[in-house]
C-alpha cells in the first residue's frame, strides 16, 4: 500500500512539473477569419448597389482582389519565423498552412485578374487581351503589379508537385524568396487603383498597418534575431562522430549554449560555412539537451547536404537559426509517455528521453530500425534507461528481411495502459503514418499523439 | 497524420469561395440609373449656389468668374476657378483636383491652402504646398491661365462667353465657364450633381437665346476604367446636348450610367433656365 501511495505522491509531484500549453492555432485561425470578414465588410460598405452583370463581374473581381491582398500578407507572415507559430503551433503545421494558403492566394489572384479585365472589357466593348494591355499601360502601378503577378505565377509553377521534385531544394528555395519582390510590386496597385482604398482612407491605413506589421516581423525574426543569436553564440564544429552506418553526430561548440533557449525536441536550421555548403540551410533536431559549451545534432545521410556533413572539419563556422519546433515537453498532458522513433527520427526522441519529467516506469521508448546495427545512439539510450528506470524497446527487421508489424494488438501487448499515454512520434513518413494508425487503433486519442511531419 | 484528401479540399475551397462571392453579389441590391438621382440633390444644390450667384453678379457688372485651363499632372487633373472683383481675386476654388487613393488626402489638404494663397497674393506667384508639389504646380498653371483670361476679357469688354484659351482636358469638352459681364442673353447654368453607380455627374451649360450653345461635364466618373469611359462618352454627350437643345439625347453605348446621370443633370440645368 505504502509504495502505491508513494507512487501516487511522486506522480503528483511529476505532474506539477508538467505544464501543458495549448497550441494557439484555434485563436489564430479565428483571428484570420475575422480579418477576412473585415475585408468583405470593407467591400460591402463601399458598394451601395450593383448595376448589372458587368457590375457583378467587376465586383467579384474586387472581392477576390481584396481577399488575395489580405491573404498575401498572411502567407508572408506564416514564413516570418514568428516564435508563437514556430514553437507553439509547430513549424510543420505552419509550413502546411503556408503552402495551402499560398496556392489559394494564387487562385484568388488569377480570378481577380480574369474577372476585372473581363468586366472592363465588357464595359469598353473591347477584347479581354486588348483591355489587359491597355490597363497595364495606363492605370497607375499596374506595370509593377503585372511583373509581380508574373513572378508569383513562376513561383507557383515551380512549386507544383512534379516540377518541384526535379529542382534541387536550394535552387527552389532561393527562387521562392522572389516572393518578397512579387509582394512588394503588387502591393502598390492595390492602393492606387483599389476603389475601396480611394473612398475609405481608414482602409488604406489598415492596409499599411497589415503590410507594415508583416514587414517588421519578417525583418525582426528572419534577419535581426538570427544575426543576434549567431553573434552571441559564435558556433563552430567541434567534432563529427559516426554513430551507425550512414548516421553521424555533429558536435557544435559555442559560447553560453545553454542560454540559447532550445528545449529538447526542437531543431535549428543549420548552415555550415564550408565550401559548397554555404548556400544551403537545413533543419536538424538536437539529439541531446544543450550543454553550456556544446550542442549535438545527429543526421542520417539522405541527401547531398547530410552526406557532406561527414567531411566537416573541426573549427568550421556554423550559422544557426532557431530554435523551432513544437514537439517539446510542454505538449504533454499525462504523466505517462511513450516515445516512438523510426530510424534517424531518434534524434529529438533521444533528447526528450533524457529530459522529459517522468516517474520511474512511466517513460517508454520504442525504437524502430532496419537492423540492430542501425540503432544509432543505442548505448546512450540504454544508459539513460537504466538511470531513469525507463523502458527501452526496439523493433528491427527479422534476418530474412521481414518488417515487424506495429499494430494495435502488439502495442497493447507491450503497453497494456497505452491509452493513458502521451505519444511523441518521429520518423520517416511511412513509419509515422503506420504508427499513427496503430496508436489510434489502440485507443490513444489524436490530441495526445504529438508528431512533426515535414512532408507537404 | 490525418488522412488528407487534396482533391476534396480543392473542390470544397473552390465551391465555398464561388458560392460565397455569388451570395454576396446577389445580396447587393441592383439599381437602375434613373432611380439613383434623388440622393445627389442636396450636394447638387450646394455646388449650384456659388455658380448661380457668380452668374448673377456678373450681370451686375462687378464680379467676374473665370475658369482656368485643365492642367494635367502626374497624379490627376487640376482646374482652378476664380472670382475677380475690381482686379482682385475674391475667391478661388479647384473644381478639379487629383483624387483616388492618397491623392484625395493630399488634395483635401493642399487645395484650401492654395485657394487662400491665391486670394492673398492676388497672382499665380504662390508657394507650393509641401507634400503636394505636383498639385501645387498644376494649380499655379491653371490659376495663371484664369488670370490671363481676366486680362483678355476685360480688354474685349468682358463680352465673350467662351474663353478661347481654355483647352479640353480629360473631359474632352471646352471648359471655359466664364460668364460674360455685359451679355444679357448668354447664361451659364450648372445642373445638380447626380450620383451614379460609378461616380458623380454634373453638367454645366451655356444658354444663349433659348439655345444651348455649349455643354460640358464639370464632374464625371473617374478612377480606373471610369476615366476612360468618361473621356470617351462625355464629348459625345456634350455634342448631343448642343445638337438636341434639350435633355432628350441618346445614351452613349458602354456608358449607360454616365449618360443617365448626364441627362438628369442637364435637365435640371435646363429647368433653371426656364425658371
Amino acid at each position: 500500500m505504502s509504495t502505491i501511495a508513494g507512487g501516487r505522491a511522486a506522480r503528483r509531484q511529476t505532474m506539477r512539473r508538467i505544464r501543458p500549453r495549448r497550441s494557439p492555432a484555434i485563436p489564430l485561425l479565428i483571428a484570420v477569419w475575422a480579418g477576412a470578414a473585415g475585408v468583405i465588410w470593407l467591400w460591402w460598405s463601399n458598394t451601395p448597389s450593383i448595376a448589372d452583370d458587368k457590375g457583378r463581374i467587376l465586383n467579384a473581381g474586387r472581392i477576390t482582389g481584396l481577399l488575395a491582398g489580405y491573404l498575401m500578407a498572411l502567407v508572408v507572415l506564416q514564413m516570418a519565423r514568428v516564435p508563437a507559430l514556430e514553437r507553439r503551433v509547430g513549424s510543420d503545421r505552419v509550413a502546411r498552412w503556408h503552402a495551402m494558403s499560398g496556392r489559394y492566394m494564387l487562385c484568388l489572384t488569377l480570378a481577380h485578374i480574369g474577372l476585372t479585365m473581363y468586366g472592363y472589357a465588357l464595359q469598353a466593348n473591347t477584347g479581354v487581351v486588348d483591355q489587359t494591355i491597355e490597363s497595364v499601360k495606363t492605370l497607375p502601378d499596374m506595370g509593377k503589379a503585372a511583373i509581380g503577378t508574373g513572378v508569383l505565377l513562376f513561383i507557383g509553377l515551380i512549386s507544383v508537385g512534379g516540377l518541384r521534385k526535379r529542382i534541387p531544394y536550394d535552387t527552389w528555395y532561393h527562387i521562392h524568396l522572389l516572393t518578397y519582390v512579387a509582394v512588394y510590386l503588387s502591393f502598390w496597385h492595390q492602393l492606387s487603383t483599389g476603389n475601396d482604398f480611394a473612398v475609405e482612407p481608414a482602409a488604406t491605413t489598415a492596409w499599411y498597418a497589415l503590410y507594415g506589421t508583416v514587414t517588421a516581423l519578417v525583418i525582426w525574426y528572419r534577419v535581426i534575431t538570427p544575426v543576434r543569436l549567431n553573434l552571441r553564440h559564435r558556433m563552430r564544429v567541434e567534432e563529427v562522430v559516426e554513430e551507425a552506418p550512414g548516421i553521424v553526430s555533429v558536435l557544435i561548440s559555442g559560447k553560453r549554449l545553454h542560454r540559447i533557449g532550445a528545449e529538447p525536441g526542437q531543431f535549428f536550421r543549420w548552415r555550415f560555412l564550408a565550401p559548397g555548403m554555404r548556400l544551403s540551410s537545413h533543419p536538424y533536431s538536437l539529439s541531446a539537451a544543450p550543454r553550456p559549451g556544446l550542442l549535438r545534432i545527429t543526421v542520417k545521410a539522405l541527401g547531398d547536404h547530410s552526406t557532406a556533413l561527414k567531411g566537416l572539419k573541426r573549427g568550421t563556422r556554423v550559422w544557426a537559426e532557431g530554435p523551432y519546433g513544437a514537439m517539446t515537453a510542454s505538449r504533454r498532458s499525462r504523466g505517462k509517455v511513450l516515445l516512438m522513433a523510426g530510424g534517424v527520427g531518434i534524434t529529438p526522441m533521444r533528447a526528450l528521453f533524457e529530459t522529459l519529467p517522468a516517474e520511474r516506469g512511466d517513460l517508454t521508448l520504442l525504437y524502430r530500425a532496419n537492423s540492430t546495427q542501425d540503432l544509432a545512439l543505442w548505448d546512450e539510450l540504454s544508459a539513460i534507461a537504466d538511470e531513469r528506470g525507463a523502458r527501452l524497446m526496439y523493433a528491427v527487421n527479422s534476418p530474412d528481411g521481414e518488417r515487424p508489424d506495429i499494430n494495435p494488438e502488439t502495442l497493447r501487448r507491450k503497453l497494456p495502459d497505452i491509452d493513458e499515454h502521451d505519444v511523441f512520434l518521429c520518423g520517416p513518413p511511412g513509419f509515422a503514418e503506420g504508427a499513427y494508425t496503430a496508436l489510434r487503433g489502440a485507443g490513444v486519442p489524436a490530441r495526445r499523439i504529438h508528431h512533426e511531419s515535414f512532408e507537404l | 497524420m490525418k488522412k488528407s484528401h487534396p482533391l476534396r479540399r480543392i473542390v470544397l475551397a473552390g465551391a465555398a469561395t464561388v458560392s460565397g462571392i455569388v451570395l454576396l453579389l446577389t445580396l447587393k441590391p441592383s439599381s437602375d440609373p434613373a432611380a439613383a438621382s434623388a440622393e445627389g440633390t442636396p450636394q447638387g444644390q450646394q455646388s449650384v449656389a456659388p455658380q448661380g450667384s457668380g452668374g448673377v453678379q456678373a450681370g451686375n457688372g462687378g464680379d467676374q468668374t473665370l475658369t482656368g485651363d485643365v492642367v494635367k499632372t502626374d497624379y490627376g487633373n487640376v482646374q482652378v476657378r476664380i472670382t475677380m472683383s475690381g482686379g482682385k481675386i475674391t475667391s478661388a476654388a479647384a473644381i478639379e483636383a487629383p483624387s483616388g487613393g492618397r491623392s484625395t488626402e493630399v488634395s483635401t489638404n493642399a487645395v484650401p491652402k492654395l485657394n487662400q494663397a491665391a486670394i492673398q497674393t492676388g497672382s499665380a506667384d504662390i508657394d507650393a504646398v509641401s507634400g503636394a508639389t505636383y498639385t501645387s504646380g498644376g494649380y499655379k498653371k491653371s490659376l495663371q491661365s484664369a488670370l490671363d483670361k481676366a486680362g483678355s476679357s476685360s480688354a474685349t469688354g468682358g463680352g465673350s462667353a467662351d474663353a478661347s484659351g481654355s483647352t479640353g482636358g480629360s473631359t474632352g469638352g471646352s471648359t471655359g465657364g466664364s460668364t460674360g459681364g455685359g451679355s444679357t442673353q448668354a447664361k451659364t447654368l450648372t445642373g445638380t450633381a447626380v450620383e451614379t453607380d460609378y461616380g458623380t455627374v454634373q453638367v454645366r451649360i451655356t444658354v444663349s437665346g433659348g439655345k444651348i450653345t455649349k455643354a460640358e461635364a464639370v464632374k464625371s466618373p473617374s478612377g480606373g476604367r471610369s476615366s476612360q469611359i468618361s473621356g470617351d462618352a462625355v464629348p459625345k454627350l456634350n455634342q448631343a446636348a448642343v445638337a438636341a437643345g434639350s435633355a432628350d439625347i441618346d445614351a452613349v453605348s458602354g456608358a449607360t450610367y454616365t449618360s443617365g446621370g448626364y441627362k438628369e443633370s442637364l435637365q435640371s440645368a435646363l429647368d433653371q433656365a426656364g425658371g
